[in-house]
């Protein structure tokens, strides 16, 4: 059968508390905080984070599949940009699954079956989430930003760490449920309470007893329930209903990660052995009978004490809510393609001639100006500043200057070989504390959308 | 190589919203033209500067503000050396026999397109790379000095307190009045720990000069003019930070310009052998690598020149006794050729109120782009 052998987890570093968006809003509080995506991050970027976790080796992958509902693309393959970021083959399978909360669950059965298969080896599944919400919404206080990925393979060798999916069961049901349309901005809904009352239990019940009957299994040979749910109040609802004390949600310290609830739920749960049921909802549900033979290792618990505190202005500029966001240039999306290597592979140049590394690859090298005699190395995620400097006549991602937030950047070099000029992101308004030999390490953002295009790259942080 | 310089034209610098690019280099064109002592008709070529892609096109650039046409003229575009590679482009036309007199003219109208930093380019850097400003690019190096050699914030503003303390002087600078260090210290940060002070500013401006041999210039201005002895210049990368061998303490590209330049005037040790310098002080950290680019003191020693008063106008060797581009602004192509003019007013004695003691023989220098083109060069009396 088909286990999960690894899962990571990536949540910005930003927390916004609900309070603070009560006191902005006037809104009442739904109390903890929620997990806010920096301006240059979206369900593409979240995902590279997550997935970069696990990847140990780039040639070990074989299919990429990234669910969500908040891609930024209606047409164009986030899987494929992703699997591009981590320098994953090019002759894998990828593949997006979108549309509903159960995409992510959608996704691992896909990834299942591909295992159980043989054709795949190793198939990663992202789930990611960055959902558009406007403010002063019920919606702005549940949702919660991040990305939660796992890797499936055939399981059963009694290797350290392996969670075997026993068996899985769907049920399909179209609900009024919240809803985006093809040119909506924001997540819509007609009564939320159509759903929690009608839609929630009723679905994830339609979808668990056919696998407890498959399985032969009563519900006492099963350790821990895992559900997710549209919100903490169903989730309360529904496992007090069957018995169950509800444990850990995550919805004072993240918010509801959409799609990727599920995983985030799971990435808690892989940690201790014993068999689950993990269930998710969303025009139906999806239920699992999952064996965690082994606890198998994430950094959740690092990613949620790994935090910065963001206030309600600076919330609504990240969304580009407030704020002006004028770009001076009109790159060419045929350059971006063209350099594809050194822009999303990360990919520099090592002279055969004086063995100089360095950023990006061009013909001839910069320090003894060799022709075409070099090797294409990729560089490191990690780095130290070499110099920098905090600059009031650029904004963040090369827009002009907008009088509240400074251009972070910093000339960097890459452990082991090449150096580069980075933007050092995740920084607020500037007053980041950043100092020559501080060490930084690479994340993927989005970097700026012009010529109707949108750009991604690398950029640099602090260790998180 | 030696050519002469008969006449000299520079305009007012600063925010001329009245006045056109065509006001400004037909003001500094006629000026060099009467300061010589010659007629439009008498020119039989121009090299004219601009930088900046909406200052013009090509050799109407020149030809028509002046009504200047049927003869060659070549537009010369190379970052803040544009003027003095402008120059050098002319020169050797002069040297070689192919002309008998020549123009160089650089002019850069930066207020039509806003005032908060010079403008940007497109197209200039990859798109993914980060962009940065120039006071950012100059940031980088300040940073790095900062950690090396222990100089701060205070050593900068003291090349912004000397160059001011001259410019005030200068009837042409752009800002024409004293700062203290502590209004220096006290400045909006720009790019840190560049604060406004630290930084040149966005001006509009044009200088021309009149270049012909030696041998032509006695017979029509007798020993009234200047001799351009030298003219180095070098291009680095535009990706310095890509270079994992710039350390950012030095400008390579002036290092490399300024000894050919030494190299073609014969100086061996220009601290003794040159009486003055007007250097590139786009930003203050610039000014005190420049002092060490061109071996005027050892790495590491830039800020010791400035603390000690070596650089003031009445020091050893003074620096920028013009005011230098902090007080006159940076229209970029202007700024190079207004230099060499300044040289040739210090060397024939003609600099009042500014001049200095004994000045017989200086030196100018450019530096643009992220510090990939230099441009250095030494002028002094026949």
């Amino acid at each position: 059968m088909a286990a999960i052998t690894s899962c990571n987890v990536y949540i910005p570093v930003w927390r916004l508390e609900r309070e603070e968006i009560a006191k902005a809003t006037g809104f009442q509080s739904l109390g903890g905080e929620r997990s806010v995506a920096c301006w240059d991050e979206d369900s593409i970027t979240m995902a590279v984070e997550a997935a970069s976790g696990i990847v140990e080796s780039a040639n070990s992958v074989d299919a990429l599949i990234f669910a969500s509902t908040s891609s930024p693309f209606k047409v164009k393959q986030a899987a494929s940009l992703i699997a591009t970021a981590l320098d994953l083959k090019s002759d894998i399978f990828t593949a997006d699954v979108t549309d509903t909360f159960r995409a992510s669950t959608n996704a691992l059965i896909m990834a299942s079956e591909m295992a159980d298969s043989g054709k795949y080896k190793k198939i990663l599944v992202v789930a990611s989430e960055k959902i558009p919400v406007k403010p002063s919404t019920l919606y702005e206080q549940l949702f919660g930003d991040g990305a939660v990925a796992l890797t499936v393979e055939k399981g059963g060798d009694g290797s350290e760490g392996e969670a075997e999916i026993l068996g899985y069961s769907s049920h399909s049901k179209p609900q009024p449920g919240a809803w985006m349309k093809a040119y909506d901005d924001s997540m819509k809904d007609f009564d939320m309470r159509v759903d929690a009352r009608f839609g929630y239990a009723a679905n994830l019940q339609a979808a668990v007893m056919p696998l407890f009957a498959k399985m032969g299994l009563m519900p006492a040979d099963v350790d821990r329930l895992v559900i997710s749910a549209p919100d903490p109040k169903s989730y309360v609802g529904l496992l007090k209903s069957v018995g169950v004390k509800p444990e850990e949600f995550f919805f004072d310290k993240v918010g509801i990660l959409g799609t990727a609830h599920p995983f985030l739920l799971l990435a808690h749960h892989l940690a201790k052995e014993g068999k689950i049921v993990l269930g998710s909802y969303g025009e139906g549900s999806d239920a699992f009978l999952i064996d965690i033979k082994s606890p198998l290792k994430s950094n959740l618990d690092k990613m949620i004490e790994s935090k910065k505190k963001i206030d309600y202005g600076e919330y609504l500029y990240f969304r580009e809510k407030i704020g002006e966001r004028s770009y001076p240039d009109n790159p060419s999306p045929v350059k971006y393609w063209r350099d594809e290597k050194s822009i999303l592979r990360f990919y520099g140049m090592k002279c055969r001639n004086c063995g100089t590394v360095s950023y990006p690859i061009g013909r001839c090298c910069i320090e003894c100006g060799a022709k075409d005699n070099y090797e294409e190395v990729k560089l490191s995620e990690k780095g130290r500043v070499y110099t920098y400097t905090i600059d009031n006549l650029l904004s963040p991602g090369n827009y002009n200057a907008d009088g509240v937030h400074p251009h972070v950047v910093a000339v960097v070099d890459f452990d082991g070989g090449g150096r580069a000029f980075m933007e050092v992101t995740d920084t607020y308004r500037g007053k980041e504390e950043i100092d020559i030999g501080m060490e930084v390490e690479r994340t993927f953002r989005f970097l700026n959308e012009k010529n109707e295009f949108r750009y991604y790259y690398w950029k640099v942080r602090k260790p998180r | 190589m030696e050519v002469a310089i008969i006449g000299t034209g520079v305009t007012k610098f600063g925010h001329h919203w009245e006045k056109d690019q065509e006001d400004l280099l037909v003001e500094a064109a006629y000026e060099a033209i009467n300061d010589a002592g010659v007629e439009f008709k008498d020119i039989e070529a121009v090299w004219c500067g601009t930088f900046y892609p909406f200052s013009g096109i090509s050799g109407n650039n020149f030809s028509d503000p002046l009504k200047f046409f049927g003869k060659p003229i070549s537009r010369v575009e190379n970052y803040c050396a544009t003027g003095m590679d402008n120059i050098r482009n002319a020169c050797f036309a002069v040297a070689c026999g192919a002309y008998d007199i020549v123009m160089a003219a650089g002019v850069e109208k930066l207020m039509d397109n806003g005032s908060r930093g010079i403008p940007y380019i497109e197209g200039i850097f990859p798109p993914y790379m980060p962009a940065v400003s120039a006071p950012g690019m100059f940031a980088l190096a300040a940073n790095r000095a900062f950690k090396e050699w222990g100089w701060n914030k205070e050593d900068l503003a003291l090349v912004a307190v000397k160059n001011h303390y001259n410019g005030a002087k200068h009837p042409k600078a752009h800002f024409r009045s004293e700062i203290t260090v502590e209004k220096a210290l006290n400045a909006p940060m720009i790019a840190y720990p560049l604060g406004l002070y630290d930084c040149s500013a966005v001006s509009d401006g044009a200088a021309a000069v009149v270049l012909t041999r030696p041998e032509i210039a006695k017979k029509l201005v007798g020993d009234e003019y200047a001799v351009i002895k030298a003219i180095g210049m070098a291009v680095e990368t535009i990706h310095p930070w890509a270079r994992p061998s710039e350390s950012f303490l030095s400008f390579p590209a002036t290092v490399k310009a300024a000894k050919m330049a030494y190299k073609q005037a014969g100086i061996e040790d220009p601290m003794k052998e040159i009486d003055f310098g007007i250097v590139h002080d786009c930003f203050t950290i610039t000014e005190l690598i420049n002092y060490q680019d061109m071996q005027l003191c050892k790495p590491g020693e830039g800020a010791k020149l400035i603390r000690d008063g070596v650089t003031a106008i009445d020091g050893d060797f003074p620096i920028n006794p013009d005011g230098g581009l902090k007080s006159f602004g940076h229209p970029i192509a202007a700024s190079g050729v207004r230099m060499v003019c300044e040289l040739t007013r210090q060397v024939l004695g003609k600099a009042e109120g500014l001049q200095v003691k004994d000045a017989e023989i200086g030196f100018a220098h450019n530096l643009g782009g992220p510090y990939s083109v230099a441009a250095v060069s030494i002028v002094s009396r026949p």
